[in-house]
């Protein structure tokens, strides 16, 4: 994969504050890289500072190889010559304008003739299924349809890297899932170089090629979605992604872990261990009640049912603490109910600090 | 690829330069009139020959009485304004009164009115003698007058009238900005509908409600045209009036003059400054940036009372005065004796034919032409930089942008006319002098009115064309100037208007070759009959109506968009 992005050592400053500390990843071509945090990570102040709408304190970001800032070498290239293109939080559709015109902005800025912008323009917004409606003025659209000409706007001038700053965030939930569907097929089919951000972890791992989980200011985790999910390295990976129950206790040996409740589990660790580790993360949905052979196993009672519909959650009291499990509404278990929790060594995750 | 921040050394040089204009705008006249007020030697050199405080000691020597009668009269119309305003937000924000956004509307009729005209009309209404309020209570068989405005409280009594919509414009801001919530769960938690205005209700409006006070009150001591058309005549002197008339004293007393200005600046800078820190303080702040409609209270019948008490106010403040003025400037005589009129148009062919009236009219429209037009686009200009630019400064240029509204408007009258007396350039007594003074005292009104435009629009807007490659004068032209254009053009009106009634700086600004409308009016009512000034008043009155009706208009084309 050749790189198109690439983002090292970056440190951003408000003031005092320190908004992004250290931070470096790459994005290659056609991937779909998506940072993900709690608000104030810093995720969307990186993604600004590759726009050029923030200027970093020191760090180089370079997009095809072209220094876009440098701070060593004092470089910092404007951000309507970097050639990137964003879609903004807000949409920024500019409501003095028609659908037409706002999507044929780049274009016009980039001096292309009449012909070439409406036949792009045309392109994109049939790729966002909007060109019907573009001679209407913007500030007379839906939310979901300033989405998608904001968006047919952002890749209407070919970029080859779009960067989207939660793009979906003010949409309603039933929009926003299908905004996602959408959006993953167009990204694929225009094999374009993305950087996303989010707040919404469901999001991050449903659309993303790899996830970056910042907090902070700092990376927590670089990885696939499924890697996020099943492996997270820290506490606030596997607290912040999904949902998973935290025991705390030590190794002893080798894959051996052993609970302040004085369970014994077999456990995996996705890196080398330290042998300093306190905790395993255990993701809620991936608990059984009934014993499965080679599993760890404890017997305990189920304490609390919420039934949420596309999943029931059950509060087990056992050795090892209360337990959050998550179970398929199949088959419903009464509270009071005993039970044995079972689950996978492989899905008994080593935290690494 | 371009060299690192080559925009900002740019930008730095605009900063540096867009400071230093308007700090030699705001800041030096101030300067020139401290260095006056420490004169003590001839009052006409300049640099003063010899400095001293007894300008500052003569003031409280011989003039204590004009201190006492400008507290006095600024308490009086300040407590006046506060209830008209605190009864009308009231009634507009919390009770259910008929027809209450068209109200709210006609409300802000008595702030374009302005003082001046308010002033000539009062005297018409409520002069002794032949003030028709008089000569009514004469033809009802009572002896002696009824009522004279020319009195300590007639002129607290007309600044209070357009002062009032000042007031309610803040109290209702205030009212409005509550949320519902907090009374209706105190009526949820038992509480009477009084019980329920008394402990929190007003608690909650009490800081508005004060700081209006303090705003009002720095106003009312700055306050020029009430006290000149009606204190004069009266012999009734406040502090404004007496800077005004030691410059007229021979040898014009500009030491003297520099020294109760600067007094008075001092006293409305400290009030204004007392009152932005209790807002800022916010500790009871009911303001959560999201305007409410509180739910307003069922009033039944009473609701027409308090309809008919906000067209009381109106009528007082606005339609009896014009009514006053137009039949006025429709009498031959200058004593109207309501018995014997007499109906002529001849004092508008007099107005409009009378070559310094005429050339005074024209020389104001055409000032404000000019300035409303330039004014906004520097004052755009200004704005962008001080909200929108990333400048190292941009605080101190809007600090220096806003200062002219801490000054009373006389004073800096004064001021500019020391400046500019011993500025080497030579446009004392030209309509450029006044066109560039105009621009000064305007910045607080352009920059504050598109300000709240530049607000509005999302910074992402911009962002987003620089992302997509355009530069910043292409972003300037494509996205934000056509963006502000409603707001432009609502600033270009505003100050328009402001110009065409500017008193307070022409005064002392205007020469014999440049004249303009507000100051002749004032000069027409000392030498000329009442029924040719009431015209004029008229005229300048229906040039600021044709504006604000375009204004009118187009706020409500502009709401019409955005909603």
């Amino acid at each position: 994969m050749n790189t198109r992005i690439d983002v090292s050592d970056l440190v951003i400053r408000y003031g005092d504050a320190t908004a992004v500390n250290g931070v470096s990843f790459t994005v290659g071509q056609g991937e779909h890289l998506t940072l993900l945090g709690p608000s104030g990570c810093g995720k969307t102040t990186t993604l600004r500072a590759i726009a050029g709408l923030e200027q970093p304190a020191s760090g180089r970001i370079s997009v095809d190889g072209k220094a876009m800032f440098d701070g060593a070498r004092k470089i910092n290239v404007p951000a309507e010559e970097r050639g990137v293109s964003m879609v903004f939080q807000s949409y920024a559709v500019w409501p003095h304008m028609t659908v037409f015109d706002n999507v044929a902005y780049g274009l016009r800025v980039r001096k292309q003739s009449k012909d070439e912008i409406k036949k792009n323009v045309e392109r994109a917004l049939d790729l966002v299924q909007m060109r019907h409606l573009a001679d209407r003025g913007a500030s007379k659209l839906s939310g979901g349809q300033q989405q998608r000409v904001a968006l047919a706007r952002a890749i209407a001038f070919s970029p080859t890297v779009v960067l989207f700053d939660e793009p979906l965030s003010n949409l309603d939930a039933k929009l926003r899932a299908e905004m996602r569907v959408e959006l993953r097929e167009l990204q694929r089919r225009l094999g374009i170089t993305s950087v996303y951000v989010t707040h919404d972890q469901e999001e991050a791992l449903a659309i993303s090629d790899r996830v970056i989980v910042m907090n902070v200011g700092v990376i927590e985790q670089i990885g696939t979605p499924e890697q996020i999910y099943n492996s997270p390295k820290s506490r606030f990976v596997a607290d912040f992604v999904g949902s998973a129950n935290l025991i705390k206790g030590g190794l002893t040996a080798p894959g051996t872990f052993l609970t302040e409740g004085g369970v014994t589990l077999k456990v995996t660790a996705p890196h080398t261990p330290h042998g300093k580790e306190t905790e395993v993360a255990l993701r809620t949905a991936y608990i059984n009640l009934e014993p499965q052979a080679g599993d760890n196993q404890v017997p305990g009672t189920v304490r609390q049912r919420l039934f949420h519909g596309d999943f029931v959650q059950y509060i087990v009291e056992c050795a090892l603490g209360r337990l959050i499990v998550r179970r398929p509404p199949t088959q419903l278990l009464s509270e009071g109910a005993a039970v044995t929790v079972s689950f996978s060594p492989e899905h008994c995750v080593l935290l690494e600090g | 690829m371009t060299m690192f921040k080559p925009k900002l050394n740019l930008q730095a040089i605009v900063s540096v330069a867009v400071m230093l204009i308007v700090a030699f705008l705001v800041i030096l006249p101030m300067v020139f009139l401290v260095e006056e007020s420490l004169n003590v030697g001839d009052p006409m050199a300049f640099p003063p020959q010899e400095y001293g405080i007894a300008n500052y000691i003569a003031m409280f020597d011989e003039d204590l009485h004009v201190l006492v009668n400008t507290v006095v009269i600024a308490l009086m119309a300040t407590v006046m304004a506060i209830l008209i305003g605190f009864t009308l937000a009231w009634i507009l924000t919390r009770t259910n009164v008929p027809y209450r956004d068209k109200l709210e509307r006609l409300m802000e009729l008595p702030y374009y009115m302005t003082p001046l005209v308010g002033a000539l009309a009062w005297s018409i209404i409520a002069g002794p003698k032949s003030g028709f309020i008089n000569q009514l209570w004469k033809a009802g068989g009572n002896s002696g007058d009824l009522v004279d405005i020319y009195s300590h409280f007639g002129i607290a009594w007309i600044m209070a009238l357009f002062e009032g919509t000042v007031a309610f414009v803040m109290i209702a801001a205030s009212m409005k900005s509550m949320d519902p919530a907090l009374e209706e769960s105190a009526r949820v938690m038992g509480a009477s509908k009084l019980r329920t205005m008394l402990t929190v209700t007003l608690p909650l409006v009490m800081p508005g409600v004060l700081g209006a006070t303090l705003f009002v009150f720095a106003e009312m001591l700055g306050s020029f045209a009430a006290a000149l058309v009606i204190g004069i005549p009266a012999r009734i002197y406040v502090i404004t009036t007496a800077i005004w008339d030691s410059t007229l004293s021979y040898p014009p007393d500009y030491g003297r003059a520099s020294a109760m200005g600067l007094a008075l600046f001092v006293v409305m800078f400290g009030t204004l400054t007392f009152y932005r820190w209790r807002i800022n303080k916010g500790s009871f702040t009911t303001i959560s940036g999201k305007a409410f409609r509180p739910r307003p209270m069922d009033m039944g019948r009473l609701a027409w009372l308090f309809f008919g008490v906000c067209i009381l106010y109106v009528l007082v403040a606005v339609v009896l005065p014009l009514a006053a003025l137009i039949f006025t400037s429709l009498q031959r005589f200058a004593t109207v004796i309501l018995s014997q009129a007499e109906f002529t148009l001849a004092n508008y062919q007099t107005a409009l034919s009378l070559g310094p009236v005429r050339v005074a009219l024209v020389n104001s429209l055409s000032l404000g032409f000019g300035v409303a037009t330039i004014g906004v686009v520097l004052m755009a200009f200004l704005v962008w930089i001080i909200y929108r630019s990333r400048i190292v400064g941009r605080g101190v240029i809007e600090y220096l942008a806003m200062f002219p509204q801490a000054v009373p408007r006389l004073v800096f009258g004064l001021a500019l006319l020391w400046a500019w007396i011993n500025m080497p350039i030579p446009i004392y007594g030209t309509l450029w002098l006044l066109g560039l003074a105009y621009l000064t005292v305007m910045l607080p009104l352009g920059v504050r009115t598109l300000a709240g435009v530049v607000l509005q629009i999302d910074k992402s807007l911009e962002e987003c064309a620089r992302v997509c490659g355009a530069g910043w004068l292409y972003q300037m032209r494509t996205v934000t100037l056509p963006l502000l254009k409603p707001g432009i053009l609502a600033a270009w009106l505003l100050i328009f208007m402001a110009c065409v009634r500017e008193l307070g700086v022409s005064v002392f600004l205007m020469g014999p070759n440049a004249k303009v409308i507000a100051p002749s009016i004032v000069a027409a009512f000392a030498s000329s009959g009442t029924e040719l000034t009431a015209a004029m008043a008229l005229i300048q009155t229906a040039t600021v109506i044709v504006a604000l009706a375009i204004l009118f208009r187009l706020s409500r084309g502009v709401t019409k968009e955005l909603s």
